[in-house]
């Protein structure tokens, strides 16, 4: 996942030009009464999650003095939000909000364009905004090539219902938004709210920057940033997929993995993206119960598939392993054969008991044929077999069903 | 016939001096395709298999009469070689390289939209017209094993799975007039519709797969374009992930555009609408072959 937490993605939008509110990051409630102090006696203290809803989560509160503060933070701190045990708080100025305007940024598969979402009825989360008011929240396409104009930012202002000079600033802010969005190559910014102030001042009161993961080698000092915090997006990392990360460092050139792990107990590691989701939906329906997922990218990488299988093999209640690819246009099938075939070798299993299912076809087929044999037990299949085919074989196996 | 390529398609090559091209060019030459020129910044000159080279893609259509541009150049240089392409005119732009930028992928999209140059990709693996020319990395270098001439145009969102797909029509004896991969990204040029549209004109196409994903909207536009008499033949269409919806564990996914957000791309929507619109939905891979042979009865 390449979301920043808050207080990154608050500077970020405080260097490009949003208006931000002061804020401190704690790691205990002792500085957190401090930072309060600081912030002039009033504070809102948050957890420092990489996840939304975090009010609801009752990891938001307000404190008015240091003993408050003291106690709301050690409460939160002690809470897991959405899976995420809070770490970190994010203590930040208390603001007087006259009004919250919702406003994000992202791309748009149809229109192949930027989309500014904005409502003046902020506050909610987008989902809630865009089930329950869809008619106050406002799409607006951007065209990259000529950017956001102050003029363009001003006519979505005043068409969602603002008017004057709260109108200006809203429109310079979300203009400066975009900025950044464009500067760091983001796949979203949302704000959240952007808040009216009672002394009529606009800012940015929440934020979350989400980076194109595919642009990372353009920013380097957010790359960094990014860390392990994130998890995999839902859940911060487990043990086995911390130990797949540090196997997918052993060469950042070569096979980028991508890996979960799950519930069940088949290691499923069919690679390739609709290859790969067609057969975890078809193992699903065959009554299978995935206990990991796994894709890597094409390339010179027998030493990673050897590191990832022997991961997996590892799992506690692991019963079965099912290994498979779409057919190959051009990498040999052989590499990868030849990480798997090593790594089982190791794993000094009886691969009549625990069963192995393995399908490649391609160029390097008759060699992967030739290494695979060398591993008795292990089932072999070539391009005659159907994704159906493999999910029926590996839970027949498995879980001991007549295999009809 | 067959779509966008055949054998008198001029193709120019971009990327022409690296690695994957000097790996693919001599496949794609040996399957009939007409590769009329290459370019390679500071490599004009040079030749690669035979194919001469020019250091910008204007250099080479002052030699040369071009119909389609395939960029064999690495995601980070993308943007400004399809923008080279777009700005002189080229009519097809078909974008190989995986994990370009979203700002990029965007932007020379848009460029591409206002001069009217029709894109395949970004992300895309490659395009096939069976018999008589490909493009990219799809078939290696044995691509009668996984094509073979014939009625059926293949459009995918994955690469792999086109292949696949191909793989067991192939297999079964069945053939196919032209096969694209459309790339998995969130930002793609051209999607079903606009194949669709070309596969209607096609008198060789009969029926048409297409392989789906979650995400976008690009579904939903095809079912919207059949029910509304866009495409007449009849269409076989698959969209896994129907399991996500209700998943509280999102599975990793290489693929950009297999996000379902707000509600929209979901599979359950897609698979409805497309079947509302006519198209015979295989729910699961082994079906598309029998309802392959089922379409091409009504054909």
């Amino acid at each position: 996942m390449s979301r920043l937490l808050e207080n990154d993605s608050l500077t970020l939008l405080s260097e490009g030009g949003v208006p931000v509110p002061r804020f401190e990051v704690c790691a205990d409630a002792e500085a957190a009464a401090r930072a309060l102090e600081r912030l002039g006696g009033r504070a809102v203290i948050k957890a420092l999650v990489p996840v939304g809803k975090r009010g609801k989560a009752g990891a938001v509160k307000f404190a008015a003095q240091a003993a408050e503060a003291r106690a709301h933070a050690a409460a939160i701190l002690g809470m897991e939000v959405r899976r995420f045990p809070v770490r970190k708080l994010i203590v930040m100025e208390a603001l007087d909000i006259e009004r919250e305007i919702f406003c994000s940024i992202s791309f748009d598969a149809p229109r192949k364009c930027p989309l500014i979402l904005f409502s003046a009825e902020g506050g909610v989360d987008i989902e809630e905004l865009s089930e329950h008011h869809p008619d106050k929240l406002l799409e607006w396409p951007v065209n990259i090539l000529e950017g956001l104009k102050i003029e363009d930012a001003l006519e979505l202002a005043r068409f969602a219902g603002l008017s004057g000079d709260l109108a200006e600033q809203v429109a310079r802010a979300v203009r400066a938004v975009y900025a950044v969005f464009c500067a760091h190559d983001c796949e979203m910014i949302e704000v959240n709210p952007l808040a009216e102030l009672a002394d009529g001042r606009v800012v940015a009161a929440a934020g979350v920057v989400q980076l194109d993961a595919q642009a990372l080698f353009r920013h380097p000092e957010l790359e960094a940033k990014l860390g392990v915090e994130g998890g995999n997006g839902w859940r911060p990392f487990t043990e086995l997929e911390m130990r797949m990360r540090e196997i997918d460092a052993i060469d950042p050139h070569v096979g980028a993995i991508r890996f979960s792990e799950m519930d069940g107990d088949i290691g499923f590691m069919v690679t390739g993206g609709g290859y790969g989701l067609s057969s975890l939906e078809a193992l699903l329906d065959s009554g299978g119960k995935p206990a990991t997922t796994f894709d890597i990218t094409p390339g010179r990488y027998e030493e990673k598939m050897r590191r990832a299988v022997k991961a997996v093999l590892s799992k506690p209640g692991i019963k079965g392993l099912l290994l498979a690819g779409n057919v190959s246009n051009f990498t040999r099938v052989d590499i990868k054969v030849a990480g798997v075939v090593r790594a089982l070798k190791e794993a000094e299993l009886d691969f009549e008991k625990f069963p192995v299912i393995i399908r490649y076809a391609g160029p390097g087929v008759e060699e992967a044929r030739r290494l695979i044999a060398e591993v008795p037990g292990v089932e072999w299949y070539e391009d005659e077999a159907s994704i159906e085919d493999l999910a029926r074989r590996i839970v027949a196996r498995v879980y001991g069903k007549d295999d009809s | 016939m067959s779509i966008l390529l055949d054998s008198d398609t001029r193709v120019l090559v971009q990327g022409a001096t690296g690695g994957e091209a000097r790996r693919l060019l001599p496949t794609m030459t040996d399957y009939g395709t007409r590769v009329v020129a290459g370019v390679s910044p500071g490599k004009g000159g040079e030749s690669v298999g035979g194919v001469p080279v020019y250091g910008t893609v204007g250099d080479a259509l002052k030699e040369h009469e071009v119909d389609l541009s395939v960029l064999f150049v690495p995601a980070r240089f993308v943007r400004e070689a399809a923008l080279e392409a777009i700005e002189a005119g080229v009519p097809t732009v078909h974008i190989l390289a995986e994990g370009v930028p979203h700002h990029d992928a965007c932007a020379l999209l848009t460029r591409a939209a206002e001069q009217g140059t029709f894109v395949i990709g970004p992300n895309s693996q490659g395009m096939v017209s069976p018999g008589k020319a490909k493009l990219g990395g799809t078939g290696g270098e044995v691509p009668d094993l996984m094509f073979r001439p014939g009625p059926v145009g293949v459009v995918s969102r994955s690469g792999g799975m086109g292949a696949e797909i191909c793989l067991f029509l192939t297999r079964a004896g069945i053939g196919q007039s032209t096969y694209v991969a459309l790339g998995g990204d969130l930002l793609i040029g051209s999607a079903f519709v606009e194949m669709l549209a070309l596969f209607e004109q096609d008198p060789e196409t009969r029926i048409v797969v297409m392989f789906g994903e979650p995400g976008t909207d690009r579904e939903e536009e095809a079912a919207r374009f059949i029910a509304s008499g866009g495409f007449t033949k009849p269409v076989v269409a698959m969209i896994p992930g129907e399991f996500w919806e209700t998943s509280p564990t999102p599975a990793s996914v290489s693929h950009t555009g297999a996000l379902i957000e707000r509600g929209r791309g979901a599979p359950s929507v897609k698979k409805r609408l497309l079947k509302e619109a006519g198209v015979l939905v295989a729910e699961r891979f082994s079906q598309i072959v029998p309802l392959v042979k089922q379409a091409l009865k009504q054909a």
